[in-house]
């Protein structure tokens, strides 16, 4: 019997000390000290903590304890808390982590967190992250604003990539210029990494361009790209041979995909932005380049070089790479312009772009001819998950960082992306469309709460200079990364959902339907006017990729809207009821974005004259799929397919989705989803296609994504 | 099985035909175009290997209403061409007329698959064709055709017939050939073809860009008949030692490791 003397203490930091309360006083008073900084609320007094310290011990003594430990203990005093009432004392006291079972789990790559993202290939680098991932997220759904923790568990809203909430700004798409004049420091201070002077050779300028994005994804919590790729290399390339040209575009294509380093193991989400020639913006700008600015050179000057690099890329990525297979990044982002249709010599880019697409789907058609992408007058891109961000040329600074003057320069991209459950806003307006558009309204707003939480938080980080890369100021350049000018996006999921809850109809199956979805998102963009004008941030409405958001808010909705969301989540809900107990990871889900439920029997031109008609409203991002039946598409054909999608259509991003087979043993890769191998008969058969905006192994998908896979409608129809 | 047009049995205004399938948008049925295809059940040879097994004979199910193939063909502006496919659609030629008559009218380009065992049905149809796209099963004479096709009368006097209309006609010429080891893939059936092909002027046609021939990898997964299922798949490599074999022209090779119809020369 320990009598009234409580057991010596097993410590975290691994010594054994004796048992003394007043530590537990101390460490009340210091750490409750949080709930004044993160809620401004009143941390626990002296008096309040010896109390509670009191109740601790006694407990202790009753349990009769051989052994005591730092977290037991925090647990006795966490109870207490909650038993006097101190909830967000609680919340800030608490520590955080995982049951070691689920550690376990996670190092045998197993588990519904080894799905979430089918990037994160099984490895050492990424079972750390995943635990990594697990505390950071639990940390900050602690450290935000309960209801706004409360609505994203609830599955009304969906904070992405919460595991970065309080540490990295979402994506960038990088001026290359910026790095071609001031040269390279990749940890952004120069003290922990050699600092390179601006690149004079083509060598030199590709691996710069590639050690950025690798350096810059350490920064950022999603992808990484550049835009005008092959217009800002140029500078580089001029008078190169065909064999030296093809030999550098080789060089990044294979570096993009062999930096295996990123966030816990996996390449860069990466991303290039593909210009048949140079844009009207940029002919008369000079060209930026070897640490200066030419004042006897323009980029108009490299037509010929632009041309020819994009050739090569294009080239480097049809022929794949040692074992054939497809380079899954940089994803190729081919503009489309009038000109490039119009004029016949670039006519073989467009065949080529055809060409990758009909091999491997690889390709992604950035599309400006459409009025509202700006036209030929301002700058802009689609990147990443088909996040669209631009800057139009009417702006103040738009004219100085077009001749990079004082080294101003472009600096594109996003902040964070909290995502809207629209299905849920169906449920709760009872069917009644005022009450839908009330609802939509205040489940935007706590989507606006955290996003303006994110962004201070961040811009705090970035003052600080703990976002290094992205805060660096080479010999007094302006920082490379424009912290105040990221989106902060609102993304939606269901919108087929929501309007097929409210008119009984999906959005491919009656004008009514079509209407309201695009009521909807016309009060949604209303909605992100009126943030941008109260807070002056950038706002803007996207289809997100939800690569695992489709799936949880169907989920969510199945648990907490049990009669509504089995009539309305597609994907296989027999399979998904009788396996819920076990786990989240079930197959089924809601149709992305505003996009027509993937398994709808219509026809491209009917998909494609539904949706279009989003793009100009969804100007923070949407992209339109186009899903291949063949295995062996004729290029020619899907030539003439992407003419009609570019010319004569509002579609500002779009891909081909061809789903490919790649054989392990002999190295074979084809068309179309095989078990066996069609050369070698090998059953080590691997299978690619595009889980939401990019390509990935399908063995690594959730099971709502694979459901998908199986749903997604071929254009046959009988 | 009709044997004759829709209009003969659908009682004096052609209001139907067997046709249980539309293809809204192929990008591998047409040559560089992406197309409709309408697909016609009722066939007059038994293929092992055919992929569209299903639609060998005319169903009472498989029976469409010609108006919502008319009118689907004005639905869509993604496509520039339209294929009628089958089974062997100039079993039933009214239908088809009226299709192609339709296609030509919106502007669409207008082509028909044919195994060419009806000649003069096929010259028929001629002046509305862009397109002529043959199925060549094996050397040209009964005796091998038998073997492929699976019927005692192969007509294959026809099919060379058809072949030769086809050569002479202002349409683009398609002719495909699925090669089934152990079934066709003899190199003295590819001299044999690329023979009776060049004798039949396939070259000056070929030569003018109105002409290409085929090699395609034949697809056990998707055979109709159990004996070609269990049957193995030609290599590209196979595919292309045949097709060096061919003297001819425009000579190409589609298989699911290369590509669609990608031309000899260009073989890695």
């Amino acid at each position: 019997m320990n009598g009234k003397c409580p057991p010596p203490v097993r410590r975290s930091d691994g010594v054994i000390v004796p048992f003394n309360k007043d530590l537990i006083v101390k460490s009340l008073v210091k750490e409750t000290q949080l709930v004044k900084e993160l809620y401004g609320e009143k941390p626990l007094s002296e008096e309040e903590a010896r109390l509670i310290a009191d109740e601790v011990q006694e407990e202790i003594l009753n349990m009769r304890l051989k052994m005591l430990s730092g977290p037991l203990i925090r647990e006795i005093v966490n109870v207490k808390l909650l038993e006097h009432g101190f909830a967000k004392q609680r919340n800030v006291y608490t520590r955080v982590g995982m049951p070691l079972y689920e550690v376990y789990r996670i190092d045998n790559s197993d588990g519904y967190e080894s799905r979430e993202n089918a990037n994160l290939q099984p490895n050492p680098e990424t079972f750390h992250k995943k635990k990594a991932d697990f505390l950071s997220k639990e940390s900050y759904l602690l450290m935000i604003p309960s209801h706004i923790a409360d609505a994203h568990l609830k599955g009304d809203i969906h904070l992405h990539d919460l595991e970065y909430w309080g540490t990295r700004p979402f994506c960038q798409d990088h001026d290359l210029r910026y790095f071609f004049f001031y040269g390279l420091m990749p940890d952004g201070t120069g003290t922990h990494t050699s600092v390179a002077g601006p690149a004079k050779h083509a060598e030199v300028a590709i691996l710069h361009a590639a050690k950025v994005l690798g350096a810059a994804q350490t920064n950022f919590a999603g992808g990484q790209g550049f835009f005008n790729f092959t217009v800002f290399m140029a500078p580089y390339l001029v008078g190169l041979d065909s064999k030296k040209l093809h030999q550098t575009a080789q060089m990044f294509l294979y570096e993009m995909t062999q930096l295996y380093v990123a966030r816990g193991g996996q390449p860069v989400f990466s991303s290039i932005q593909i210009e048949s020639g140079v844009p009207k913006v940029w002919q008369d700008a000079p060209v930026v380049s070897h640490g200066k600015v030419w004042s006897d050179l323009r980029y108009g000057d490299l037509e010929e070089t632009v041309h020819a690099f994009a050739l090569a890329l294009l080239d480097e990525y049809l022929k794949g790479d040692a074992m054939g297979k497809m380079f899954n990044f940089p994803k190729p982002e081919v503009v489309q312009r009038r000109r490039y249709w119009e004029d016949k010599e670039y006519e073989d880019v467009m065949l080529r772009a055809a060409q990758l697409s009909a091999k491997f789907g690889s390709t992604y058609y950035d599309n400006m001819i459409p009025t509202y992408r700006g036209g030929e007058d301002g700058v802009s891109c689609f990147q990443c998950c088909a996040y669209s961000f631009s800057e139009d040329g009417k702006s103040e600074s738009f004219q100085k960082k077009i001749m990079f003057e004082g080294g101003a320069h472009f600096s594109m991209g996003g902040m964070q992306v909290v995502t809207v459950n629209l299905p849920r806003v169906a449920y709760k307006s009872g069917g009644d469309e005022a009450r839908l558009l009330e609802i939509l309204k205040s489940t935007m707003d706590i989507a606006k709460e955290a996003l303006l939480l994110k962004s201070a938080t961040i811009k705090r980080q970035f003052e600080r200079g703990l976002i290094p890369f992205a805060s660096q100021r080479p010999r007094g350049a302006p920082p490379a990364v424009d912290i105040n000018n990221l989106s902060l996006t609102i993304g939606f999921v269901g919108m087929n959902e929501l309007v097929q809850h409210m008119t009984g109809y999906e959005i491919h199956e009656d004008q009514s339907a079509q209407k309201l979805a695009l009521k909807v998102l016309i009060e949604m963009d209303k909605i992100r006017k009126s943030y941008a004008e109260e807070t002056g941030e950038k706002f803007s409405i996207a289809r997100t990729p939800a690569e695992s958001a489709a799936q949880r808010f169907a989920v969510a909705d199945l648990i907490h809207y049990p009669k509504f969301a089995r009539e309305l989540v597609k994907g296989n809900l027999e399979s998904a009821l009788s396996r819920l107990n076990d786990t989240k990871d079930v197959p089924v889900y809601y149709s992305n974005g505003a996009h027509v439920n993937v398994s709808a029997p219509v026809t491209l031109d009917q998909r494609l004259s539904i949706e279009q008609r989003f793009f100009p409203i969804l100007k923070g991002g949407d992209i339109f799929h186009v899903w291949i039946g063949e295995a062996n598409p004729d290029p020619e054909a899907l030539l003439k397919l992407n003419r009609r999608i570019a010319t004569q259509s509002w579609v500002g991003y779009w891909s081909h989705t061809k789903d490919i087979s790649l054989c392990r043993d002999c190295g074979y890769v084809g068309g179309g989803l095989s078990s066996k191998c069609p050369v070698c008969g090998s059953a080590s058969v691997k299978n690619y296609s595009r889980i939401t905006g990019y390509y990935q192994d399908v063995s690594s998908w959730n099971a709502a994504k694979k459901q998908e896979l199986i749903d997604r409608y071929r254009v046959r129809i009988s | 099985m009709s044997g004759g047009s829709g209009r003969s049995r659908a009682g004096g205004d052609g209001d139907w035909v067997y046709a249980p399938e539309v293809l809204p948008l192929s990008l591998c049925d047409y040559p560089g175009e992406p197309a409709i295809v309408v697909f016609f059940s009722g066939c007059n040879y038994r293929c092992g290997y055919c992929q569209n097994w299903k639609l060998r004979t005319q169903e009472e199910s498989h029976r469409t209403d010609l108006r919502r193939i008319l009118e689907f063909l004005g639905g869509s502006k993604t496509v520039c061409a339209c294929k009628v496919t089958g089974g062997e659609p100039l079993l039933q030629l009214d239908p088809l007329k009226r299709i192609a008559a339709r296609a030509k009218s919106l502007g669409l380009r207008f082509g028909v698959d044919t195994n060419g065992t009806m000649p003069e049905r096929l010259s028929e149809m001629l002046p509305l064709l862009d397109l002529v796209s043959i199925d060549i099963k094996t050397s040209l004479d009964d005796s091998e055709y038998e073997k492929v096709t699976g019927v005692p009368e192969p007509r294959s006097r026809k099919v060379v017939e058809s072949i030769r209309l086809a050569l002479s006609s202002e349409a683009y010429v398609d002719l495909r050939m699925v090669i089934i080891p152990g079934v066709n893939d003899a190199p003295r059936i590819a001299r044999s073809v690329a023979a009776k092909l060049k004798e039949l002027g396939y070259d000056n046609k070929a030569d003018k860009g109105e002409a290409r021939f085929t090699l395609v990898e034949f697809v056990p997964e998707n055979a109709g008949c159990e004996e070609y299922s269990k049957m193995r798949n030609p290599s590209v490599g196979e595919l292309k030692a045949l097709a060096r074999l061919i003297d001819l022209r425009n000579v190409r090779v589609t298989h699911r490791a290369l590509g669609h119809s990608v031309k000899l020369e260009e073989i890695p």
